[in-house]
């Protein structure tokens, strides 16, 4: 090695030496996190049976750590979905048909079957974005604004949400508040409530864009109980209002004493429903509350989190949601957690299966199921190991049933005798990769 | 009714204040209640998962935090 290597290689080495010496003073006192990103990933299928509803989605949350614990949070998610829907139509003896949301043609449910409209295809597109730091010593704020957009729907929301550490920061208050003003552009055009499905080619009762807007607020409490037990309980409080029908859902008239629903005097030469619908209605306005109450209890390495949700709103829709996880370690890397979920809710007040033909049309009516009377359970299984890189993997599956039954004061003749809200089935598998950081 | 879900919700936090603040451990006992396994949300893409598939076929949401939405799903 020359002269003048060894010198060049002191001189570097001095110069590091200093860098590192520099940066080290200048390193603050306080251990804190340092700047960097880590990333939460997914993939998600979802399939419900009978050829229902598919869902294939991915994720990403980026999380970008800054010095002062402040985070900056980017979040997208992208869903392919396929399959066909219920479109509130009810089992019949025979086959019917329907002009498809487009207006351009037409579709047949076979007899005694779920009428289903089988167009159901979108690409759903999310973003969001928050930034989070502390305000003062005991508070953190945090503000983050969100977006999607469908085929036919787009979403624009803002929100934010102030917390307050008290009594040695065993206690947690927060406040949060989100608006949302979103905009739905149905296929063919929102319908006018209550008028009736048209022949092809016919959309004279459809209206332009439509909008709906969403207020949220939430109040929490966050208690630390033990060195082993932490509670949450929130308040929230929701109003949407706005255009809330589901502009692809109809109801159908059907005769006061069979039940059956009424056949329609078709159009010659033209396609056209086979029998009588009308498109939903639904109120322009809903106010939730509900209560939510969470509890995580750590038992000697195992950690059960257990939560419960009572909603009430202005619909008659009560709902009880009961949901417990099982952490389970299974050595210092690995662990199982097992998942059950329970709900149960009751149907709105407008929620009926048809509107007996001849009677005045009520102001609302639907017979989409989510607004029915059902109970939903879901049962699943995770598995979760941290790689040799110290990342998280974990994978997920879940089975989830919805089964719905209707009061038989809304039924009418021949409807107590079909199945009029069959079980919904659907398969929840999840792959998660947590890297960074 | 807004008033008196107001009041009740005052009344509770207002008591929860009271009797929290002789709960809770000292700073050097939250070992435990660090661990990620102890957060609230363990994993936040999939409790937004779920949150996005229960608003879309129940017609609850929310609870855990902002109501949700954002899909013409429901």
């Amino acid at each position: 090695m020359s002269k003048e290597n060894r010198k060049s290689i002191s001189a570097t080495l001095a110069t590091a030496t200093c860098a590192l010496l520099g940066n080290a003073m200048t390193l603050p006192v306080q251990a804190q996190e340092e700047p960097d990103w880590d990333f939460n990933t997914s993939f998600l299928y979802y399939g419900e049976d009978a050829d229902r509803v598919q869902d294939l989605s991915v994720s990403v949350l980026a999380r970008r750590t800054f010095y002062d614990d402040k985070f900056l949070t980017l979040g997208l998610t992208v869903d392919s979905l396929t399959g066909a829907t219920p479109n509130g139509g009810i089992h019949q003896g025979v086959a019917q048909t329907f002009t498809t949301a487009s207006g351009n043609n037409v579709y047949t449910a076979p007899a005694n079957t779920q009428p289903l409209d089988s167009e159901f295809l979108d690409t759903r597109v999310a973003l969001s974005g928050s930034w989070q730091q502390p305000l003062g010593r005991l508070s953190q704020f945090n503000v983050g604004v969100s977006a999607s957009k469908e085929y036919d729907y787009l979403h624009l929301g803002v929100n934010a949400k102030i917390s307050r550490d008290f009594n040695q920061r065993n206690t947690t208050v927060s406040a949060g508040l989100a608006f949302s003003a979103d905009s739905i552009d149905a296929v063919g055009g929102a319908p006018v409530p209550l008028t009736s499905m048209r022949d092809v080619g016919d959309l004279s009762n459809r209206l332009g864009e439509q909008d709906k807007d969403v207020v949220d607020v939430v109040l929490g409490v966050t208690q630390v109980i033990s060195k082993n037990l932490l509670v949450q309980l929130n308040y929230s409080y929701s109003d949407s209002s706005g255009y809330l029908n589901d502009p692809y859902k109809i109801v159908s008239l059907v005769d006061g004493v069979t039940g059956d629903v009424v056949p329609r005097i078709p159009t010659p030469g033209v396609d056209g429903p086979s029998h009588e619908y009308v498109f939903e209605s639904r109120p322009d306005q809903r106010t939730k509350h509900s209560v939510y109450g969470q509890a995580k209890y750590y038992m000697s390495g195992k950690v059960l989190d257990a939560s419960y949700r009572y909603m009430t709103d202005d619909w008659d829709i009560d709902s009880h949601t009961v949901d417990l996880r099982y952490r389970w370690p299974m050595g210092d890397s690995r662990y199982i957690e097992p998942h059950l979920r329970f709900y149960t809710q009751t149907d709105a007040n407008f929620y009926q299966v048809g509107i007996a033909d001849g009677a005045p049309l009520p102001a609302y009516a639907s017979n989409d199921y989510r607004l029915g009377n059902f109970d939903a359970i879901t049962v699943g299984l995770k598995y979760g190991w941290t790689t040799k890189n110290g990342n998280d993997m974990s994978t997920r599956l879940e089975f989830y049933q919805q089964s719905g039954s209707i009061p038989a004061d809304k039924l009418i003749g021949n409807q107590v005798g079909q199945v009029q809200y069959p079980d919904l089935n659907a398969i929840i598998f999840q792959f998660s990769y947590r890297f960074g950081g | 009714m807004k008033n008196i879900v107001l009041l009740i919700l005052l009344l509770a936090v207002t008591l929860l204040n009271v009797g929290c603040s002789s709960m809770g451990v000292e700073p050097w006992d939250r070992d435990v209640l660090a661990k990620a396994e102890m957060q609230l949300t363990t994993d936040p893409l999939e409790a937004a998962t779920d949150d996005h598939i229960y608003f879309s076929k129940e017609a609850s949401s929310g609870g855990r935090g902002f109501g949700g939405g954002g899909c013409g799903c429901n």
